[in-house]
């Protein structure tokens, strides 16, 4: 079948974009599911987390990763994990002084490039997804971690800025649960 | 000049329009009603002409004493029109295509946004001031 | 650019969510498919205007489905669909000899039953992309031998 001038754009292009629009239909039908914005988050973060312990493995087997040394080692594997799934490249900055906590900030996202958040969603995480994943992955590396999002620029911050804070090792590997 | 763009939806319901002088907007209502019979009739006749090269942009659609309106559909059955000033058409036939590709890709990406329910009134602030953008630059 | 295994690892948890009640009890009704159904079609509806945005017009229903067959599969899946059957009455049937979202399960008769729910997200992003097209149908899937599967779509006449 001849087609002049039709040119599928890159492959890759179009399915990062199929991916950020399965992951917006999911978003949307969670909000007509829940309607508490507040129990749509949780339901991110529950599944970004099933996620990452299952997606830590084929991070490992992929990159060969020796154990993490300290904090900082692991923020620098989070950050390569974006690079190789979402194809950004978060900034890794703003270290406490103890060196447990930092953040990630995006100065883009290909998850929200299209959203444009309706007056009614204003306490929807919309990327609260990551959060989940982040913990499900440090967990099956025997690492417990909170995160959370600080800056949204899809409220009209300047930029995304995700928190991370180590809580503490866990010593006896865990089976993988699904909480 | 182009003084007004308008959006219509699959099943001919109007989801947009926008124009320069809000004194005429209805009989741009009226006008861009008229295009959706002269656009079916575009695609019948670009289909009976056995042409491989099927182009979105169908042409100049309608024309009158005032006003010239251009048409332009989507694979997914939307319909774009800009109506121009006839007293005074500038805008080259490459400048109205340019346009009309701005257009196309707002509403792409308007639709990949998940809280936009397709086929409902467009409302979008950013897709408006868009329009409006493009609206004052050819004008 | 989102990693292949990204969307697989969404695709699979999207899946075991809606098929699985808040008290963890495993939900395989109508209620949670036509839910999975709906993820699926409001992603093709919208993935398709993007995919078909540099595309020539389409002439007819027949070059419709066989870019379903060609841009969409190979854009969603990495590859066309291996047979496109009609009776030119508005039945197609696509048949895929090694589907995605199968093909990561197992090849094993054991999983054969649970197989359909991989399905359903699919069947939605065809209904989909196809109303965004202009086309209303049905569209149902069967599991053949694993990890084959066909679709068969069943245009609405107006």
């Amino acid at each position: 079948m001849a087609r002049p001038g039709a040119r599928v754009a890159d492959s890759k292009k179009i399915n990062s974009e199929l991916f950020t629009l399965t992951y917006g239909a999911l978003v949307s039908q969670l909000l007509k599911d829940y309607e508490n914005a507040e129990d749509v988050n949780r339901q991110l973060d529950r599944m970004g987390y099933n996620i990452g312990v299952r997606i830590i493995e084929d991070f490992l087997a992929r990159t060969s990763t020796a154990r993490c040394t300290d904090m900082r080692d692991t923020a620098e594997k989070i950050q390569s994990a974006f690079k190789m799934y979402l194809g950004v490249n978060p900034t890794v900055t703003s270290w406490s002084p103890a060196s447990d906590e930092f953040s990630l900030l995006f100065d883009q996202n290909p998850m929200t490039e299209f959203v444009e958040l309706p007056d009614s969603c204003l306490s929807l995480k919309y990327c609260n997804l990551f959060c989940g994943i982040i913990r499900g992955a440090c967990e099956m590396v025997q690492l417990e971690v909170t995160s959370w999002f600080v800056q949204d620029s899809l409220k009209g911050d300047p930029t995304t800025e995700l928190r991370v804070k180590f809580v503490k090792k866990l010593e006896d590997a865990m089976p993988a649960g699904e909480d | 000049m182009a003084v007004c763009i308008g959006f219509i939806g699959k099943e001919n319901s109007p989801l947009f329009l926008r124009c320069i002088n809000q004194s005429q907007e209805l009989q741009f209502h009226y006008i861009m009603h008229t295009c959706i019979d002269f656009v079916e009739e575009k695609i019948i006749q670009s289909n009976k002409s056995g042409s491989d090269v099927r182009e979105l942009y169908l042409g100049l659609l309608y024309s009158s004493e005032e006003v010239k309106a251009y048409g332009f559909v989507t694979n997914t059955k939307i319909k774009i029109v800009i109506i121009i000033d006839s007293t005074n058409s500038l805008l080259r036939d490459n400048e109205i295509r340019a346009i009309f590709r701005k257009l196309h890709n707002a509403y792409t990406e308007l639709v990949c946004n998940p809280f936009y329910t397709p086929g409902d009134p467009i409302t979008s602030k950013s897709f408006g001031a868009l329009v409006d953008e493009l609206l004052a630059s050819s004008s | 650019m989102a990693d292949d295994a990204l969307f697989d690892f969404l695709h699979m948890e999207i899946v075991s969510h809606v098929t699985k009640s808040d008290a963890g009890l495993l939900q395989d009704g109508d209620e949670a498919m036509s839910k999975l159904e709906q993820i699926g079609y409001s992603t093709g509806y919208r993935f398709i205007e993007r995919l078909t945005k540099d595309l020539s017009r389409f002439k007819d229903e027949l070059e419709v489905m066989k870019a379903i067959c060609k841009d969409f599969w190979s854009a969603v899946f990495k590859k066309q669909v291996d047979n496109l059957r009609t009776n030119h009455q508005g039945v197609y049937v696509l048949q895929d000899n090694k589907f995605r979202f199968l093909a990561s399960i197992s090849n094993s008769r054991q999983y054969l039953e649970l197989a359909p729910k991989y399905l359903v997200f699919t069947c939605g992003l065809l209904r989909g992309a196809l109303a965004s097209l202009g086309l209303t149908c049905i569209v149902t899937a069967e599991v053949t031998t694993m990890p084959a599967c066909k679709f068969q779509v069943h245009l609405q006449r107006a």
